[in-house]
């Protein structure tokens, strides 16, 4: 059987390729920052209670999760939603081979989401540990889906697993690039979410914070420089015509990733150095480079069967300059309300 | 097609979806109208200056973040995620549509959580006039929210221009989108306050309590006349003809509309019952009552909206079954194999006809029944089809009852699932229908004698239809009694002729064997319960018996004998649809016969029902509708028609169809509102049988060329004419006969897709009453002559009963030409399948050959000399060109 006859026709777009392509981009990479926020920082935090001395001391807790875990499935929905434009015949087809696992992460994430909001409710410490524990198996199994998920979508050669099972549970395991991947994803939430835990502290401006802010660097720059070694592996696990391309094949997926790496190493040192906000700084410019990356990945991925120009366009400009519009206006309209907050800042539950 | 289909077992995708979003839009509404809500209590907190409201406010802001930011938000996704699962096509062309829509709900998404996490965690610390102004804006950006969310969603129900224009305003300003959105908008202030009582009933014992839990009851209970006002203004933004698919002829609604009906009684009784003085605990258990009364209400609603919506999912564009409606001719040629990306089998072949019949199962019944599980369980659906039965389904699918969408794909792709529903999902046999049956042969009927010298009557008899039908399934309902008519007429020979009306008494008795039809059928037991009359046994509903005299009746110009109960069935055990019966002229006051001669009253119960509805043939297997049969055409019949048949039948009341459809047959009147029992059955079965010509008819009648009757033995049947030739083929002879309803409920719907065959359009077609306009044979037979070749009578009718052929006398006036000629459908020169010459006593009796009475010139029969003037009709002194081999 010929699996690239199974890939489905695609639908018509309302506006260039690009414009949503760099949506895509833009909503991802806000997307990764909140939920690495939350992932990571669950991790760290049920980590640490494993690993403190003392019983019951907590050595590294994330501030504000709930409300980044609402942000960051808000700024899900967005990338989810301009993937669907795109790449939608591809990834529908992904997600109904594997359906069970991929519904199944709609009552998990409520879970993880209760579990974040019992964790930091006021019960005792035995409850909120459960709670965050589950909440981390919770959100580890989602990543693992979305992994899955995102790569199956690039590889019709493995959807004729579904002639020999259509009940919605396969997975993408035999992908060399699945584990890699995954592991790649989950150590860089543990860096996002030391260095957010760094930065939370520093803009405290309390005088305890001078810990908190060099814990969190030194996670962060432990974590990115496991990040190095998990990327060569991801790049390493690429089939070796993809790998190329990202070796100076293509020289704009080759310019991206080195830009990223050289911006790593370049956070490792400030972050080693107790530079807070250049490290911030550099973190963002990776993060969105490293979504760039993926792209590219993707592309090359892509390449011999379908590309997003090939998309037919029915052009809704009017449409689209509203969409812009609400954009802007909604963006006018949290500056207002963040603007009403009391001058302190500091809200209730230390949100 | 274009898709992989997700094999979910027990559940059907649709009841996925509908758990999701059930769940989601009842708490989504909630947000919504929760927001004005907390906005217009925070007010009433500050102008009151109400600190115990303050309190309230603190709890009731916990649970509702907590309900309608974390389940409330990601259940939203979760539609997302199992629409794309359970329907990808139609997510893919929603969100390729309306991505730009989707946008913008997104910002006010954002929007939303931004502010309902300020209000909440600031409740305290912040500016009481802008915490205000920060609730009010949540409650902007939510309803904003469902406005968009609403535009896309009931432009699946009502697209409005749409299909034709593709344009996206067209899409989303579509006729619905403002009422609903009105209606809606109503819904969500209700909910504010039944939720709201959930937080309100915490509160501690005392005045406040008893002021919030009232408070809650005017937010639920206010909206109520917006609610209905608006639900009335949405539900006639509905185009009429999907209202009348979705709320008449789907049998799936009723339930849900009860249950929006009964939970809106009931919230309204417990929105009072809370407004109450009393005690927290009792407030408590009605609340958590009221909370899933709620439920049961949003999704009672939801299900009304979404069973609206079929065939399709995107109305007039894209099908339930994913299949567009622009492709559906191009996939009827193609077929729809061939175009399926993901089916295993992509070229039917005698080989995988099973394997293809899956495929197309999976494509096009499996995105909304189940095999075996919950909702729509196509087994006890399909369980009584024969083969036949089921290509019968596939092909009238989605015309009477457009709720459905029409069977998508080539003939053979329609028999590939029809096999496999009937043999791989039900285990069924694929027998043909009908089965061939035997005709065991009678002995020859010897005619009685006639000297034409000395006597002085020529009497002759005959069975005015042709054939009678009998309905031999009473125990569940009767369309035909047993009540066969026989006319004599007694002739005086001479050079006039004389007919004779008086002073004669004519009588008629069946043959052996036949005299009990009480012992064969149930008819009499069901009569009182059918017919309201409880004639003694063997006594037919005139009063008449297997053996009786006739009466004179002098607008028929003849003796006519109706009512006679026979039965094709022999107290033998063998069945016999030509009985003899024999006719004998009697001088009354004498007691001397006058002349004897012997008819055939045809009589058969085939009415092959079972051939598509399935069972055994009732009687000894060969004749008669059994009680499964009987009991599937009712089930089928009350589901369709809102009917309880079944259960009355099953009580012991069987009725009598003519009850509520018209029938000149029977004299019978019907409700005047339904068609003409006539018009209903061809109508209906019309739109299903997949089976063309005169076989189509043979489905139903006992005309079958392999049946057991095989009732059409005239002449006209020896040379080649068909029912279709003066009838018209099934199509044609539905439009005719909806044609004359037209105004009526159903006649439309009947008629809408249905194609002529004979004529061009279907108002060629000249509209007919059943029974008494009919075919003439004049149209064929100009000025009495031979018609030309491959003659056709369809449509011109006879206009009214007395043009009839049956009805008809010659030119005299006096004679009627079946007198001569014979019934109908056994024309002289017949031919019997039982016994050649069984239907030919009279002419070989007077005139030893089995032509019409008097044919090739031998007028002596009755005039007792030569004649040379064509006294009676035209052209009748010619020689039969037709011998018929006897």
């Amino acid at each position: 059987m010929d699996a690239l006859s199974l890939v489905p026709a695609a639908d018509a777009i309302p506006a260039p390729w690009w414009l949503f392509e760099a949506l895509l981009i833009t909503a991802l990479s806000a997307h990764f920052i909140l939920i690495n926020i939350v992932v990571g920082g669950s991790i760290l935090a049920i980590g640490s209670r494993i690993a403190s001395k003392r019983p019951r001391t907590v050595t590294f807790e994330v501030p504000g999760i709930t409300s980044a875990l609402a942000l960051g499935i808000n700024f899900g929905v967005a990338p989810l939603l301009f993937a669907q434009v795109l790449y939608g015949h591809l990834l529908y087809t992904s997600s109904i081979l594997m359906a069970v696992w991929w519904i199944l992460v709609i009552p998990v994430l409520i879970i993880a989401y209760y579990g974040a909001y019992v964790h930091t409710g006021g019960g005792g410490e035995t409850l909120r540990a459960a709670a965050l524990a589950v909440s981390v198996i919770a959100l580890v199994y989602i990543a693992f889906i979305f992994v899955n998920n995102m790569t199956l979508m690039l590889h019709p050669r493995s959807w004729t697993a579904y002639f020999e099972n259509r009940s919605g549970t396969i997975l993408n395991l035999s992908d060399p690039t699945l584990i890699p991947r995954y592991i790649h994803f989950m150590v860089a939430s543990v860096a996002v979410a030391g260095l957010y835990g760094a930065l939370r502290a520093h803009r405290s401006g309390q005088a305890e914070s001078g810990s908190a802010v060099r814990k969190g660097l030194r996670i962060f720059a432990f974590a990115t420089i496991i990040q190095i070694a998990g990327g060569l592996w991801f790049l390493l696990s690429l089939p070796a015509e993809t790998m190329r391309l990202f070796l100076g094949g293509n020289s704009l997926y080759t310019l991206v990733l080195a830009l990223g790496v050289i911006l790593t190493v370049a956070s490792i040192s400030f972050a080693l150095r107790g530079r807070v906000i250049p490290a911030t700084a550099s973190l963002a410019a990776i993060v969105v480079l490293m979504v760039i990356n993926r792209a590219n990945l993707r592309s090359a991925f892509l390449g011999e069967f379908f590309r997003p120009a090939d998309l037919r366009l029915e052009p809704q400009y009017g449409v689209m300059a509203l969409f812009l519009l609400a954009v802007v206006g909604m963006a006018c309209a949290v500056r207002r309300m963040i603007a009403m907050l009391p001058v302190s800042g500091e809200g209730r539950d230390g949100r | 097609m274009n898709y992989p289909a997700w094999e979910t077992g027990f559940f059907s995708g649709g009841s996925l979806i509908a758990l999701i979003s059930v769940l989601h839009v009842y708490i989504a509404h909630f947000a919504v109208g929760g927001g004005m809500f907390i906005w217009l209590t925070d007010r009433k907190a500050l102008l009151e200056g109400c600190a115990a409201l303050d309190d309230y406010l603190r709890e009731h802001n916990w649970f509702f973040l907590l309900l309608t930011m974390v389940f409330g938000g990601v259940s939203g996704v979760g539609i997302w995620f199992i629409i794309g699962l359970v329907s990808p096509a139609a997510t893919s062309s929603l969100i390729h549509t309306f991505v730009f829509a989707w946008g913008v709900e997104w910002t006010f998404f954002l929007g939303e959580i931004i502010a309902l996490l300020i209000y909440h965690y600031y409740f305290d610390t912040m500016k009481r006039h802008l915490r205000l102004k920060v609730a009010f804006l949540y409650f902007v950006f939510a309803w904003m929210s469902l406005l968009v969310v609403n535009g896309i969603l009931s432009y699946m129900l009502t697209p409005g221009a749409w299909p034709e224009s593709r344009a996206f305003w067209d899409g989303f300003l579509n006729p619905g989108f403002i009422p609903s959105t009105v209606f809606r908008s109503f819904v969500a202030f209700m909910f504010a306050g039944l939720f709201g009582f959930v937080t309100a009933v915490r509160m501690e014992e005392g005045e406040f309590r008893t002021r919030m839990m009232r408070y809650c009851t005017k937010w639920l209970l206010y909206p109520m006349t917006g609610l209905v006002l608006s639900g009335a203004w949405y539900l006639y933004a509905v185009p009429g003809e999907i209202r009348y698919t979705a709320f008449i002829i789907n049998p799936e609604m009723d339930p849900y509309v009860r249950t929006v009906v009964i939970a809106s009684i009931l919230i309204f009784a417990g929105g009072l019952a809370l407004s109450l003085r009393s005690g927290r605990a009792a407030q408590k258990a009605i609340t958590a009552v009221l909370v899933l009364i709620g439920l049961s209400w949003m999704g009672g609603f939801e299900y009304v909206r979404e069973i609206s919506r079929k065939p399709y999912i995107i109305g007039g564009y894209m099908y339930s079954t994913s299949i567009l409606v622009q492709d559906e001719e191009r996939l009827n040629r193609e077929g729809v194999l061939p175009n399926a990306r993901w089916a295993k089998v992509r070229a039917l072949t005698p080989d995988n006809i099973m394997e293809a019949g899956r495929e197309l199962y999976r494509i096009q019944c499996y995105p909304c029944h189940t095999a075996g599980g919950v909702r729509n369980d196509i087994i006890p659906r399909t369980r009584s089809f024969t083969y036949l039965g089921m290509l019968s389904q596939l092909t009238g699918q989605g015309t009477v009852k457009p709720y459905m969408p029409r069977f998508v794909g080539t003939r053979a792709e329609k028999e590939a699932l029809a096999a496999y529903i009937v043999s791989g999902l039900n285990g069924g046999a694929l027998d043909a229908r009908p089965e061939p049956t035997a005709v065991r042969p009678l002995a020859d009927a010897a005619p009685p004698p006639f000297d034409p010298k000395n006597d002085d009557y020529v009497l002759l008899a005959w069975n005015d239809l042709g054939m009678h039908c009998v309905s031999d399934g009473d125990p569940w309902f009767v369309i035909l009694p047993p009540a066969n008519t026989l006319e004599a007429l007694l002739i005086k020979r001479g050079s006039t002729p004389e007919v004779v009306t008086e002073n004669v008494t004519i009588s008629y008795a069946v043959e052996p064997g036949f005299e009990r039809p009480s012992r064969h059928t149930r008819f009499w037991e069901f009569a009182g319960a059918t017919f309201g009359k409880k004639p003694a046994p063997d006594t037919g509903l005139t009063g008449k018996g297997l053996a009786g005299d006739f009466t004179h009746n002098a607008e028929t110009m003849s003796f006519v004998a109706d009512g006679i109960p026979v039965l094709p069935y022999t107290d033998a055990g063998t069945f016999n649809p030509y009985p003899l019966f024999t006719v004998k002229a009697k001088d009354p006051s004498s007691g001397k016969v006058l002349a004897t001669t012997r008819t055939v009253a045809p009589v058969s119960t085939e009415m092959g029902c079972r051939n598509c509805h399935g069972g055994p043939w009732r009687w000894k297997n060969i004749s008669g509708i059994a009680d499964d049969t009987a009991r599937d055409i009712l089930r089928k019949h009350d589901r369709a028609r809102g009917t309880d048949l079944l259960a009355r039948a099953e009580k012991g009341k069987p009725r009598l169809c003519q009850t509520c459809h018209a029938d000149p047959a029977l004299k019978a009147p019907g409700d005047g509102k339904r068609l003409s029992l006539s018009a209903s059955v061809h109508g209906l079965h019309a739109n299903y049988i997949p089976v063309k010509g005169a076989d189509a008819c043979g489905l139903c009648h006992p005309t079958h060329r392999t049946g057991a009757t095989r009732c059409a033995r005239g002449v006209h049947s020896s040379a080649g004419i068909t029912c279709v030739n003066c009838h018209g083929g099934m199509g044609d002879h539905a439009i005719s006969l909806l044609r004359a309803e037209e105004g009526k409920r159903s006649a439309a719907s009947l008629t809408k897709h249905l194609r002529p065959e004979a004529v061009r359009a279907k108002t060629d077609i000249k509209p007919r009453k059943p029974w008494i306009n009919e075919p003439d044979c004049l149209t064929c037979h100009v000025d009495f002559n031979k018609p030309a070749a491959d003659p056709s009578a369809f449509n011109v009718w006879t206009a009214e009963a007395a043009e009839l052929y049956r009805n008809r006398t010659d030119n005299t006036g006096s004679l009627r030409c079946v007198a001569c000629h014979n019934s109908p459908h056994a024309e002289y020169p017949a031919r019997n399948p039982y016994n050649a010459r069984r239907d030919n006593i009279q002419p070989l009796q007077y005139g030893k050959m089995p032509y019409t009475i008097g044919a090739n010139r031998s007028c002596e029969v009755c005039h007792r000399e030569k004649k040379e003037d064509e006294v009676h009709h035209e052209n009748m002194l010619r020689m039969v060109r037709r011998a018929v081999r006897q």
